[in-house]
């Protein structure tokens, strides 16, 4: 159940990445598809905290379930803080911060669907 | 500029710093969340890099109030910046010296190459706008209308 919403989450915050750097490029400012975007991907995250920290006890090597547990819980709170910076600054560069924090959630989520399989 | 003032309040945010913020933010976040797990589990394993681990995460934290606060802060920034300048060359050396000194991957081993060379990259970039601030600051301050407002945030 772990790997598909993480799979799901990759794709998603590629997609808000992707989304972000258009807006950014055209120089428009935060709208309700990004920020339904956002919200997505925070629900989709919050959901994998829930069942990540449930399977916490099958990773065994004590460093990669620091990494694993302090990414479940960190990630989250990259979307709402980037779109809460998108919401308050309304310029270019919050839009940058959202399509920039948008990719730090691929690539940790990546990084947890790395440890969670070598762990299997 | 006509719109000084409200620069004189955002100015470590408004621009590229926004973005920085949020990088400096997410690697405070991580390395913070990581290093206070190593510590209270397994902190025997190696206690030098947990160490190391939780000491730049306080960095990384300072740094990224520095960045959102701007101001007087900006100092604190700089001088953040210039330890995680030091600390990722010097680990990152020491990491590929003397490899059985850092068993497990630390922020700043291997010139921060689990976190995609982020941290080395970093603290130019910190350095550099808090060289923009500064020096946009220093204009600002010599205006009298822009006396310094509460903290945001």
């Amino acid at each position: 159940m772990f790997a598909p919403i993480a799979y799901g989450i990759v794709a998603l915050a590629v997609v808000l990445c992707v989304v972000a750097v258009y807006y950014v490029i055209r120089d428009r400012l935060i709208d309700n598809l990004v920020v339904v975007l956002a919200l997505v991907v925070e629900a989709a995250l919050l959901v994998q905290l829930a069942i990540g920290l449930t399977g916490v006890g099958r990773i065994d090597d004590g460093a990669e379930q620091a990494t694993y547990i302090a990414y479940l819980i960190t990630l989250p709170l990259i979307p709402v803080g980037t779109a809460f910076l998108a919401i308050k600054e309304k310029s270019r560069w919050a839009m940058g911060s959202l399509a920039v924090g948008a990719f730090a959630v691929a690539v940790m989520t990546a990084r947890l669907l790395q440890i969670w399989s070598f762990s299997a | 500029m006509p719109d000084l003032p409200e620069q004189a309040d955002r100015r470590a945010l408004g621009g590229p710093g926004v973005v920085l913020v949020v990088v400096y933010g997410v690697l405070a976040l991580a390395a913070t969340g990581r290093s206070v797990l190593q510590i209270s589990e397994y902190f025997s394993r190696a206690p030098l890099a947990y160490l190391l681990s939780a000491f730049a995460a306080l960095v990384y934290i300072v740094a990224t109030v520095s960045l959102a606060r701007g101001g007087r802060w900006v100092r604190v920034g700089v001088v953040a910046c210039t330890i995680e300048l030091v600390g990722v060359l010097v680990v990152g050396t020491v990491s590929y010296l003397v490899p059985e000194a850092f068993p497990d991957k630390t922020v700043w081993s291997h010139f921060g190459a689990g976190y995609g060379y982020v941290p080395l990259v970093l603290p130019g970039l910190g350095l550099w706008w808090f060289r923009r601030v500064d020096r946009s600051g220093a204009d600002v301050l010599s205006s009298p209308e822009s006396a310094p407002g509460p903290g945001r945030g």
